[in-house]
């Protein structure tokens, strides 16, 4: 009875001072800072982009229109908690004067000026976007509205930004480097948590569907001409190359949860995560989304190599 | 002989970081992130149809949906399979016809507002329902979700063209085989497309009666 409650008492102790290491040991704000430039420039392309055919997909008459949004968002269920600031936009005039103040706060998001303030205003407009629109989004619009909201919670203007610019002249010189952050260490954690969960139910999710299973998932992701943007349909005379890439794809997004913690296997396993999102970016068009997913795979480097790669102490 | 170090001797030799937010704060803060980490796994969870997801869904949908969380994550799968367009017919106000489709690799540059389209074409399908066993795939009937999408698709577009009338076509590309391809089929090949009317709109089809008659059918 003893040992079990020796146990008990140690695993209780230990788990405590486990959860306290992992969430809330301060630590160096530069990944948050280096995502915040990152993201903030991926969510200024994705939503400058809208700016060709804004009218089209924002405007009165758009693509997707009330009756529409409203049925793809109410899915069956009386009250919709779906929210977006496009439904008070009523003229083309309020509509463009919107967006243009859109781009603003992102170019000001990645150059990181008044931080705080315009992560949550970044966060509050990327979803206005994606929820105005449901059916011409994809996970580019999942992955960036994700880094928007963790952005908002540390602070990612801490380093490498205008606002350390304006806060050193003010200083009278060059400050050190930013000082440790709790805030910083949870909006980092709660990104490697979601990444995890992420890439886990991708590849649950595969394993739902025969091809990924059988081996031939890649072929057809390769031979979809609508995505094609480089022909590797010379893949048809290897079928065990593409059965291979198929399987390791799924191994890969279902082990990444539990072997990116070890020290030693995390550049390994982020290694892996370059070929399998350049290849998504650069065979099937998806440059963005393929990208964004890199975005959110920078949350696992820790900030002294982020230091180190970019030479900036 | 040991090995290069993987981390600065500084931060390989240095103490974690002393705790700085109280007891009390951690322990609130703790509650927050363990319902947020669990809200994460609610939306997978959910696609498909779990009993877990759905009797964890009763408490978070409105988390969810005001946080924009309520995403499957399974991209690409189960299966990666056909890919689907729209193509349409206008019939203009001065009696000429513009034929069109979209996505458009010509048309939608740069290649984020070509997937937009790309994506628009798509949804029709993930609003489809299981099919009718006994009838083709160009025969099948539509489902709601898809009909309230495809007047969508058909008000924009005889708004923006300003046209009289407007008949909307789904079309199915299929993936050939390693082995047609090897046997010399191109993707582009007209025996992988097939065909399904969506239908054919008026301009004087789309009063706020109508359209709103829809959304609550397709609610239910």
């Amino acid at each position: 009875m003893n040992l079990v409650r020796g146990y008990l008492g140690e695993l209780r102790r230990e788990a405590v001072a486990g959860w306290n290491r992992f969430w809330f040991t301060p630590a160096d704000p530069a990944t948050l800072a280096l995502i915040r430039i990152l993201a903030g420039t991926m969510l200024l392309y994705t939503h400058l982009v809208w700016t060709l055919e804004l009218s089209d997909f924002f405007g009165h008459d758009s693509w997707v229109s009330a009756e529409a949004a409203a049925m793809a968002h109410g899915g069956g269920e009386a009250t919709s908690y779906v929210w977006s600031y496009f439904w008070l936009l009523r003229s083309p005039a309020a509509l463009w004067t919107a967006h243009v103040a859109a781009l603003v706060v992102f170019a000001i998001l990645t150059l990181g000026f008044f931080s705080r303030v315009t992560s949550v205003m970044a966060y509050l407009i990327a979803v206005s976007y994606v929820n105005r629109v449901p059916g011409a989004l994809f996970g580019l619009d999942q992955i960036n509205c994700m880094l928007a909201m963790y952005l908002m919670m540390g602070p990612s203007g801490a380093a490498w930004s205008l606002d350390r610019l304006l806060a050193a002249r003010r200083a009278g010189g060059r400050l050190p480097p930013a000082e440790p952050s709790t805030s910083a260490n949870l909006a980092i954690r709660l990104m490697q948590i979601q990444m995890c969960v992420i890439y886990f139910f991708a590849g649950l999710g595969k394993l739902h569907g025969e091809s990924w299973w059988g081996g031939d998932a890649i072929w057809g992701a390769l031979a979809n001409l609508e995505y094609q943007s480089l022909d590797m349909t010379w893949l048809a005379a290897w079928p065990l190359t593409v059965a291979v890439i198929t399987q390791v794809t799924v191994y890969w997004e279902l082990f990444f949860c539990a072997l990116v913690w070890p020290r030693l296997l995390r550049p390994m396993v982020l290694a892996l995560a370059i070929p399998l999102h350049l290849g998504i970016a650069f065979c099937m068009g998806m440059i963005t989304f393929g990208l964004v997913m890199l975005i959110g795979c920078v949350s696992f480097v820790p900030p002294w190599l982020v230091r180190r790669l970019f030479m900036v102490p | 002989m040991s090995n290069p170090p993987t981390m600065p001797v500084a931060v390989r030799g240095a103490a974690a970081a002393p705790l700085r937010w109280s007891a009390r704060v951690r322990a609130a803060v703790s509650v927050l992130v363990a319902l947020h980490v669990v809200a994460l796994l609610v939306g997978p969870l959910s696609v498909p149809d779990s009993i877990v997801g759905r009797f964890l869904g009763q408490f978070y949908r409105p988390y969810l949906e005001i946080a924009y969380l309520n995403h499957g994550y399974k991209f690409f799968g189960p299966d990666p399979g056909p890919s689907h367009l729209v193509r349409y017919e206008l019939e203009l106000a001065d009696g000429s016809r513009l034929k069109g489709i979209f996505p458009d690799r010509a048309e939608h540059w740069p290649r984020l507002l070509y997937h937009r389209h790309f994506m628009l074409s798509e949804f029709v399908m993930a609003l489809s329902r299981p099919g009718d066993p006994g009838l083709p795939w160009e025969k099948q009937p539509l489902s709601q979700g898809q009909r309230v999408y495809a007047r969508s698709y058909a008000h924009h577009l005889l708004e923006k063209h300003q046209g009289n009338r407007v008949t909307l076509y789904f079309v199915e590309h299929l993936i050939p085989s390693p082995k047609e391809v090897l046997d010399g089929m191109k993707l582009d090949d007209p025996r992988l497309y097939r065909t399904l009317k969506l239908g054919t709109y008026g301009a004087d089809d789309f009063d706020d009666a109508v359209s709103t008659a829809m959304v609550a059918e397709a609610r239910q």
